[in-house]
């Protein structure tokens, strides 16, 4: 960890006014070359968190290294950043190699220099022969672009990105979501960008920090986050479940209200009581009865999604959430009875959140 | 139905035209009066000559009054202009206390009769020696014209979006080369109409001048008001109308220039 090439100490924002903190002790690290996205609901930090390492807002207190030396207190315009923001905050009145040669003027780069970095730059975003453009002439997706290579060329120390992808259209934005990756990747430039959306953090992070109300909740690659959720908040925010209440009955074995008992993979003490989660997708349906975790109820609800259908059983007091492939032969009709099966490896017990 | 619609119709235009006519017919009739070859002024003339264009070119006094009034308009565009930039960026982007009482206090020339800031501001210039002064007449004009000024500016920098001002800072750029290569180019249709408006206001203006200047300092407006006391000759309707040209080919240049009316 201390070889990190980012590391963020016990950030810390207050703002003036308020009661509570909106960054609260946060606390994680960066390889060089990795892409981390801070992930959580709006309202929850993680900008205050991305503006804070650029340099835009002062933290209340904590640090941010950069290869082991504290950046809080340079000024944002000699720490060396590159950042898309959300709705890519172009300069209106230059072009877009003006746009992107900027930060090299800024850095008294060599006009010969310059153009060649420009060329560069605008290749590597596939906008070559674009940099007469004006900016308004530019479509979202070619401003996305733009923005980025304004950000790079400067080679910057981390690329930041605001919600890069908010703006741009559902189709749209899943070229751009691989685009940058691949970008990203080629340049191998640290990267931290912040989202709301699961989907995206999923997909382009190599791990995400997911955020809620000011802390860090859960840091780790997209597996860990999605199989293996320490809080009730990540593993509610994340993905779809049903969860369950219960106490533990034996070694792997818990009680749960109105279920059979469910047999779970992980350490907990007999009598603790304990929350499990099951992902609608390990839910199968069983040929026979008998089996470990199996529940047999009634479809209630059907929800056809075309690749999955999912079902809503009732099993005793509980609602059963299962998405079934729909190429696997017979489907169940609504008021069919059912049994359901998960391999107690896919039973997630989630870690207690501190109080 | 028909005809009393068209009846409306044609009774409307008719009162729009009228309407027109009334508010232009002044400067019809003095376009007219410019070229009368008689000493006095009347309408209408009786023949036509360029005679009295002529006298204005040879009238040391306007000549000399029309070069100072392009030379105090064209420092009270700059000073309203530089002033107003600072004022509207300190309202725009920064909360202070007594923000509302500073906009009101902007605002308030707008609302007080030219005649009762006139007194006002002689009764200021005169204790510090200003008096038919350059210095005096500047500092009077730029009264009236700031709170024009900042208008137009504020409106300019409104639009501006901070993120842009502050992707340039994350991207290398010092806070004053933000605003030079950013902020001010942004904000530039704002920057020309308030010069503008601030000179044609300069440049036109007679009630405040009158009690400023006298002789040293004397205005184009205030020399015309001067030659009308004791003469009355197609002399002052051949000025006007040069003035009226002067004024409409500025608005001109700079509606093609920037856009006037979308700065204001």
């Amino acid at each position: 960890m201390a070889d990190h090439h980012v590391i963020i100490e016990n950030l810390v924002k207050t703002y003036p006014g308020a009661q509570k903190p909106s960054v609260d002790h946060v606390s994680f690290s960066l390889p060089r070359g990795e892409m981390l996205a801070l992930l959580g609901p709006s309202g929850c930090g993680k900008t205050t968190i991305l503006r804070m390492i650029a340099g835009l807002i002062v933290p209340t207190s904590g640090a941010i290294r950069l290869d082991g030396r504290d950046v809080s207190s340079i000024p944002v315009y000699k720490r060396n950043m590159g950042m898309v923001f959300q709705a890519y905050a172009l300069f209106p009145h230059m072009s877009v190699a003006e746009n992107i040669s900027f930060g090299l003027e800024m850095r008294k780069v060599g006009r010969a220099e310059r153009e060649e970095r420009v060329r560069k730059a605008l290749d590597l975003v596939k906008l070559a022969g674009f940099g007469e453009r004006k900016v308004s002439q530019l479509s979202g997706g070619q401003q996305q672009r733009a923005a980025i290579a304004r950000s790079l060329v400067i080679e910057p120390e981390l690329l930041l990105l605001d919600e890069p992808l908010s703006n741009l259209d559902a189709k749209l934005r899943d070229e751009m979501r691989d685009e940058i990756r691949d970008i990203q990747a080629r340049t191998g430039v640290t990267a931290i960008f912040v989202t709301h959306d699961q989907d995206e953090a999923l997909s382009m992070a190599d791990r995400l920090a997911v955020m809620s109300a000011g802390r860090l909740e859960q840091i780790g690659t997209p597996r860990e986050i999605f199989d293996r959720p320490q809080t009730d908040f990540v593993a509610s925010f994340i993905g779809a479940g049903t969860f369950f209440e219960g106490k533990v009955a034996g070694p792997g074995v818990a009680a749960v209200d109105g279920l059979p008992p469910l047999r779970f993979v992980g350490e907990a003490a007999v009598g603790s009581p304990v929350r499990l989660m099951v992902r609608p997708h390990r839910l199968l349906l069983a040929g026979e009865h008998g089996q470990p975790n199996s529940f047999t109820g009634v479809v209630e609800h059907i929800v056809y999604r075309g690749q999955i259908l999912t079902l809503s059983v009732r099993c005793g007091s509980r609602l059963l959430q299962a998405d079934l492939p729909t190429h696997a032969g017979v489907l169940p009709q609504k008021g069919d009875q059912v049994t359901l099966t998960v391999a107690p490896e896919d039973v997630t017990l989630i870690g207690r959140e501190a109080a | 139905m028909q005809n009393t619609s068209m009846l409306g119709r044609v009774a409307w235009n008719t009162l729009i035209t009228l309407l027109y006519l009334f508010l232009l017919a002044p400067i019809v009739i003095v376009f007219i009066i410019s070229f009368d070859t008689r000493q006095y002024l009347a309408f209408p003339p009786e023949s036509f000559s360029f005679g009295s264009y002529v006298k204005v070119f040879e009238n040391a006094k306007f000549i000399s009054a029309f070069w100072r009034s392009l030379a105090i308009g064209a420092i009270v565009g700059i000073v309203s202009v530089s002033a107003g930039m600072l004022l509207s960026l300190s309202l725009v982007r920064y909360k202070f206390r007594g923000k509302a009482a500073v906009n009101f206090l902007i605002l308030a020339p707008f609302l007080v009769p030219h005649i009762v800031l006139a007194v006002g501001v002689m009764l200021v210039i005169a204790p510090i020696g200003l008096l038919d002064s350059y210095p005096g007449i500047v500092l009077a004009h730029l009264g009236i014209t700031i709170p024009y000024t900042v208008r137009t500016i504020t409106m300019s920098l409104m639009a501006v979006d901070t993120r842009v001002e502050e992707a340039a800072l994350v991207h290398g750029a010092s806070p004053a080369m933000v605003f030079w290569r950013i902020t001010l180019p942004l904000v530039r249709p704002g920057l020309i109409a308030g010069a503008v408006i601030a000179f044609l206001i300069s440049f036109d203006e007679a009630t405040i001048s009158l009690f400023i200047v006298s002789v040293k300092a004397s205005t184009l407006p205030t020399e015309i008001y001067h030659y009308l006391e004791y003469s009355t000759d197609p002399q002052i309707a051949a000025l006007s109308v040069i003035l009226i040209l002067i004024s409409i080919g500025v608005v001109v240049a700079v509606e093609r220039l920037v856009g006037l009316r979308r700065a204001i």
